[in-house]
């Protein structure tokens, strides 16, 4: 002991002057509001004999006992769960299948499959759909190349079966990451015990591997057959024009077809899809909950042997290899190639259609604002949403506010409820909250607002599992050595959890930039977005242009990912098996 | 220096019984030490010192200033306390140097840079990380860690040190060189300190006095020496090292001894007892295992009372000694003696001195 510290008298911590508590109900307010309020005027709305901006009125069930009467209402029903059944059985099944392979076996080209697999979620969704509907839609440029030079039929993507497997293929990542996730945690000494024991590779396969995905299995096949109930783009494109309506689409043309609109109808459907959505998503928490007991001891000591295929090792990389061309590189290409020409079809050759009149109109009017309004809501939006969802995670797992345990299933709520459904809440939101919501109403700021709320839980899901990491220790060594609440978050937590930030932060822009339906109730003239100019003007024939929006659009989402990948080597995808 | 007094804490979390009315109270400079099982509850305590767990009940007063009453709802945040602590895990903030670690409690408190600068180097001078101060946590050693962990906890000169079992995460050599260490550092500063540990040799060790608990309840409190050899009942006696548990009857009673028959081979053992037990009541004593004599069946060094032939059914080399497992009579014995004993056949003594009646 060469020297002995004197005890020196040192000022005591003193109070803070705003109390930790005052902010942290601030936030816990916001969020709430935020992502709760929306649905109490479009629950009121429901029940109003007469639209929220006429004065009088009476409560009553008239419009629920209007849809339950509508034949077509249940026939939109059926097809929805006809649909997503359909489609939770390809996506689950597809994910499941190459997330076994990637990592369990030595499939050749694993990793690259393990990463190109992840493609349509990193590609703007509606684009994708619109890249299907020109290649593969009828009058298609492969369907008829197909029909007339071939004489073969090709699959018909406007019947249900059809657009669920386009809404399959962009669903699959989903089921994947799940069931990664699971095999990564779960020790593969268990799979080599069993070899030892005597048992081959398909025999591991089916007694051990698949029996410990079972909760994976279930817990996405819930979050895929609700996001395929959520859907609009699809149903919208492909289904109306064969008058096959999904409970999304009716709800849409109901809101802007109807030579009288009905918004009590609309929203007492909107509180039913609400409900379901709603009770998928508790089922679905039951069943996380329930994931934990299946846990099994992380050994990540060796890389395991791998399940030999055999002869199975280049026919199912083959048939990977297929399938992706199929159901992503053709579609992008495709819409590649229509940005480029006045009409792609297989009479002609395509170059000798080539133009740069579609790229030259985005220079303009509509699309130009578009693109403008997108990028703008994109940046501001992603960083007021990452702000607050950052102060509301450490609320949520970091404070002793009393409410905080409901913060992050709130958070997680906007996963599960349709797009849709927060468009036409904030809808009524807007025209509630008078000269605040008038002047959301008017800009892009309330499309912003809404599509901030809607990918919540993307940000959430990024930030949380840093967190977690984050020894609790460390925020109360910061507390003991005096520091308040805030201090010690400042300090010591968000230096720490600062790539999650950023990871949040891009994904959230990306996220935004791309999302659509809850605007679709949002939108004027003057603030559209790219997602509901490539819908409108899709649906009004425009298609060269659109293309080379849609071209637009995944060129800034493979830049704004490739960079943010590069700069803070995060894995942005991760979000997405929340 | 203050002295720490803790009164009737009680903490239920669901169904379960944290802390049931745990009181103690720790003088002026002295190292207490909180003893026991993981999830007895010693953790909880020292964490409702500290201010990050809430008891349900009690009071919490540091120097006479009451940190934490239930009755009148006085909760003083964790931040106002001014306890320093040093966590299991360390807690040694990442991306801060040593020396910002050291730095930041003197930042919340806005000390001027030039005070602040030589505090901090006085401090790390005192843990012996001098030379360490621009190195980030990870560049450190395990050993280092804890030091830099111990200097923060230091360097705005807290009223009293909290430890929570600061030595787990270091390999055995190390550890015994830290126990040494900070026993040293906390008797020079005079620091009143708590400490929790689920290891017995640690707590014997380094503490003035220790606390024994068990599922929330205080089992004991006194200095190594009491705990060890005079254990208040049967968990103390078998939580705090190696022990023989003998159950038998009382038979009579003369002068500070009981006469207790322990089944049909050992009859009349002779027992020091503090206060005169019933007649005929059960009662069961703790020896040590050093406590036992074990000689040579032939030999005569002791004879006659408290003396059973016995049986070797083990023997283990431990290094130091020779450990024993023994059938006497009927007992099931664990001895330790530092000679090996040659024959199968031999004589266990039990000191009638070495017995606690613990029940």
């Amino acid at each position: 002991m060469a020297v002995v510290a004197k005890s020196i008298a040192l000022p005591r911590p003193r109070r803070q002057l705003l109390p930790a508590g005052a902010l942290q109900a601030a936030v816990w307010v916001l969020v709430v509001g935020l992502i709760v309020g929306p649905f109490i005027p479009m629950l009121y709305a429901s029940v109003r004999d007469r639209p929220l901006y006429e004065a009088g009125g009476v409560l009553t069930l008239d419009a629920y006992r209007q849809l339950v009467s509508d034949g077509e209402f249940w026939r939109a029903w059926a097809n929805t769960l006809q649909y997503a059944g359909l489609t939770t059985v390809m996506a689950v099944i597809g994910g499941a299948s190459v997330a076994i392979l990637v990592s369990r076996t030595n499939l050749v080209f694993r990793r690259v499959f393990g990463r190109l697999i992840l493609l349509p979620i990193v590609l703007p969704p509606l684009g994708l759909v619109l890249g299907w509907i020109v290649v593969w839609g009828p009058g298609g440029y492969l369907t008829n190349l197909f029909s007339q030079r071939l004489h073969l039929g090709t699959l018909a993507i406007d019947t249900i079966p059809g657009m669920s497997l386009i809404e399959a293929s962009r669903l699959l990542p989903v089921a994947y990451m799940t069931c990664e996730a699971a095999l990564a945690r779960a020790d593969s000494s268990l799979e080599d015990a069993a070899r030892s024991a005597g048992a081959g590779p398909a025999r591991v396969l089916r007694s051990i591997t698949i029996p410990m995905l079972r909760p994976a299995l279930l817990n996405s096949s819930t979050l895929i057959f609700t996001l395929a109930i959520a859907s609009l783009g699809i149903p919208l494109l492909l289904g109306t024009a064969r008058n096959i309506k999904f409970v999304s689409s009716y709800l849409y043309l109901q809101w802007t077809n109807a030579a009288q609109p009905d918004p009590a109808t609309v929203s007492a459907g909107a509180m039913m899809l609400l409900v379901v959505a709603t009770l998928l998503l508790v089922l679905r928490n039951r069943l996380l909950g329930a994931e934990a007991r299946y846990v099994s001891i992380a050994g990540r000591a060796g890389r395991n042997a791998m399940l030999p295929l055999r002869g199975l090792r280049w026919p199912l990389a083959i048939a990977i290899t297929l399938y992706l061309v199929f159901s992503t590189v053709i579609p992008v290409l495709g819409l590649a190639a229509m940005s480029v020409v006045v009409v792609l079809t297989p009479l002609v050759a395509p170059w000798h259609l080539l133009t740069w009149d579609n790229w030259h109109q985005l220079g303009t009017g509509e699309f130009r604002r578009a693109i403008v309004n997108s990028l703008q809501i994109s940046l501001v939006g992603a960083i007021l949403a990452t702000a607050l969802v950052t102060i509301a995670t450490l609320v949520a797992h970091r404070s002793r506010f009393p409410l905080r345990k409901a913060l992050p299933f709130v958070m997680l709520y906007p996963r599960a409820t349709p797009g849709l459904i927060i468009g036409i809440g904030f809808f009524w939101t807007y025209l509630l909250t008078w000269g605040v919501g008038s002047w959301l109403r008017g800009s892009i700021w309330g499309i912003m607002l809404a599509f901030c709320v809607r990918n919540i839980p993307f940000a959430y899901v990024v930030m949380y599992p840093t967190l977690a990491r984050i020894g609790e220790e460390l925020d109360r060594a910061g507390r003991a050595a005096g520091a308040g609440w805030w201090r010690t978050c400042r300090s010591i937590v968000l230096p720490l959890l600062r790539p999650a930030i950023f990871s949040a932060f891009i994904l959230m822009f990306v996220e935004i930039l791309c999302d659509y339906d809850p605007a679709l109730f949002l939108v004027k003239p003057g603030n559209e977005v790219i997602g509901t100019t490539m819908l409108s003007q899709f649906i009004q024939g425009s298609v060269g242009p659109v293309a080379a929006l849609a071209m637009v659009q995944v060129a800034f989402t493979v830049l704004v990912l490739g960079v943010g990948s590069r700069l803070f080597k995060i894995g942005v995808t991760g979000g997405h098996d929340a | 220096m203050p002295e720490i007094d803790v009164a009737g804490l009680g903490k239920t979390f669901g169904e379960q019984r944290a802390l049931d009315d745990v009181s103690f109270t720790v003088t002026d400079g002295e190292l207490f030490t909180l003893l026991g099982p993981s999830g007895c509850g010693k953790s909880t305590t020292l964490m409702s010192i500290a201010g990050f767990q809430t008891p349900d009940d009690g009071r919490i007063a540091v120097g006479g200033n009451p940190i934490f009453d239930a009755s009148s709802r006085l909760n003083l945040a964790a931040e106002r306390r001014n306890l320093g602590i040093v966590f299991q895990s360390y807690a040694v903030w990442p991306h801060m140097t040593v020396f910002d670690n050291l730095a930041f409690p003197l930042k919340v408190r806005k000390l001027s840079r030039k005070d602040l600068g030589n505090r901090v180097r006085e401090v790390l001078e005192l843990v012996d990380l001098a030379p360490y101060e621009e190195r980030y946590p990870h560049q450190l050693s395990g050993g280092q860690q804890q030091r830099v962990a111990l200097g923060r906890a230091l360097v705005y000169s807290p009223s009293v040190l909290l430890l929570d079992e600061p030595f787990s995460n270091l390999d055995a050599k190390l550890r015994e060189r830290a126990r040494t260490w900070v026993k040293d550092l906390q008797h020079t500063l005079g620091l009143t300190t708590i400490f929790v540990t689920h290891d017995q040799d640690e707590a014997l060790s380094m503490s003035d006095r220790v606390l024994v608990m068990n599922s929330g309840v205080v089992q004991q409190i006194g200095t190594p020496e009491e705990v060890y050899r005079q254990p208040a009942n049967r968990f103390v006696a078998e939580f705090v090292g190696q022990v023989n548990l003998i159950t038998g009857t009382v038979a009579g009673y003369e002068n500070s001894t009981a006469i207790v028959d322990a089944g049909e081979g050992a009859r009349g053992l002779r027992v020091h007892v503090d206060q005169a037990p019933q007649q005929r009541a059960s009662l069961t004593v703790a020896v040590r295992p050093e406590a036992l004599v074990v000689e040579p069946a032939g030999s005569a060094t002791h004879n006659g009372s408290n003396t059973l032939s016995a049986r070797v059914i083990s023997v283990a080399f431990l290094g130091d000694h020779y450990q024993y497992e023994l059938e006497a009579s009927g007992l099931a014995l664990t001895a330790q003696s530092p000679h090996k004993v040659g024959s199968d056949e031999v004589k266990v003594h039990i000191p009638p001195d070495a017995c606690a009646v613990v029940a």
